[in-house]
């Protein structure tokens, strides 16, 4: 008895080693994808912030209502721009962008760009409208493929196929914390009520003309940056999820040997005992 | 002379971040020159060449298109799509961009849409070859 418990927990051993080889070799990968990736985040994002601030500026000067990336028009449907990963295994990080996107939208009728393969299964398997479903890869992902985001986004809301857009990505905080954030890319965002500066600055063109001009590019240069932001996120997410793993696996190995010893040193003193009985006899 | 602050950011860096004493950039509208003092301004980018004079008084050229110039107080910000220093362009990749663009055009039997992308091509390939002259 004592022996095949000693070969169940020798077993159990084995194949906690070997999970703890994976998660091991997994954190390994994240830890060297995570330097490029945190590079990439950087450098992607003052073009995304500088220009942020430009369309802020000349939203707030555009007393024209018409200009259609300025004009707020009553929601009967958003459309959500949805970050999340090509693959799984990194802790929260997919389910707490789902989750996001569940407590914003409450009952407005929505459609879903998704953007990551877990993104793109987790809405087909809703059932949830899709724009399209060709963009399964996060990593890699280029500022030529944003440019045509950005189109198939303006070209749907020109269309009036829905009122808003929204983007839902991880915003990387640090090595520890990644946090999920909405942010409203159309109709563009307007600064703050009551911030009103003096206005002086002259325009080449007619507000709108230059907003409807420039609105691809600051799409464009927002979702790159959103994008490496949310990669770095997800990396840094596989690392610490990975590191927690083996960590546990070798408190499970170590309890696994203290057991094992026992059951060995149990069987060593049953066999003595049995002799020294048979000896008495 | 004096100096403004300059920033030059594509989607995907950083290009310039510093003093500059003169830019000369080509707008929707033609080229405009930047220099420092300039009142608050804001256009739309066309395809073209810019030239940066930085603060010691160097001029580069670079080939710029698309995107968007502010200058807001003595802060001067160009946005653009690509933006390329004349000595970072491949120039054996644009002079066969421009080949490969120009037969392409000649085979195409008028659709606007096409045309009107390929000749955007065109153009950006003859700006990166003319800067790197």
């Amino acid at each position: 008895m004592a022996g095949a418990s000693m070969k169940d927990i020798k077993l159990r051993i084995k194949s906690v080693e070997s999970t703890m080889q994976i998660t091991k070799a997994m954190q390994l990968v994240a830890t060297s994808k995570l330097r490029r990736a945190k590079e990439r985040m950087e450098t992607s994002k003052p073009y995304a912030a500088i220009s942020r601030q430009a369309i802020m500026a000349a939203v707030a000067q555009c007393n024209d209502p018409t200009v259609p990336f300025v004009a707020i028009r009553p929601v009967k449907k958003r459309c959500y721009v949805v970050i999340a990963g090509d693959r799984g295994l990194a802790g929260g990080y997919n389910a707490n962008v789902f989750k996001e996107v569940d407590a914003h939208r409450g009952d407005t009728d929505f459609c879903v760009l998704p953007l990551g393969r877990k993104a793109i299964e987790k809405y087909n398997r809703m059932k949830a409208e899709l724009l399209s479903n060709a963009y399964g890869k996060v990593e890699g992902m280029t500022v030529g493929v944003c440019y045509q985001l950005a189109k198939q986004l303006i070209d749907g809301y020109l269309a009036e196929q829905y009122d808003e857009v929204w983007l839902v990505y991880t915003s990387f905080q640090s090595m520890m914390t990644q946090e999920v954030a909405a942010e409203q890319l159309l109709p563009l965002p307007r600064p703050e009520e009551g911030e009103e500066k003096l206005v002086t600055t002259i325009y080449e063109m007619e507000i709108g003309e230059m907003l409807k001009t420039v609105t691809p590019d600051f799409l464009a240069g927002r979702l790159y940056s959103a994008l490496c932001d949310s990669f770095a996120s997800e990396v840094a997410s596989r690392r610490n999820a990975m590191d927690s793993a083996t960590k546990n696996a070798g408190e499970m190995i170590s309890d696994l040997r203290l057991k094992y010893n026992r059951a060995r040193q149990g069987a060593i003193t049953q066999e003595i005992t049995e002799i020294v009985a048979g000896a008495e006899q | 002379m004096a100096n403004f602050h300059l920033q030059i950011v594509t989607p995907d860096k950083m290009v310039y971040d510093g003093e500059a004493e003169r830019l000369i950039a080509r707008t929707v509208n033609g080229d405009v020159c930047i220099l420092a003092h300039h009142i608050d301004y804001a256009t739309p980018l066309g395809i073209g060449e810019a030239r940066v004079t930085d603060g010691e008084g160097n001029t580069r050229r670079a080939a710029c298109s698309g995107g968007m110039l502010s200058v807001s107080g003595n802060d001067v910000r160009l946005m653009a799509t690509t933006f390329e220093w004349a000595d970072e362009i491949d120039v054996a990749r644009a002079e066969a961009a421009r080949d490969h663009v120009s037969n392409a055009m000649e085979k195409l039997d008028h659709k606007e849409m096409e045309y009107a992308r390929l000749s955007a091509k065109l153009k950006r390939a003859l700006i990166r070859l003319q800067v790197t002259e």
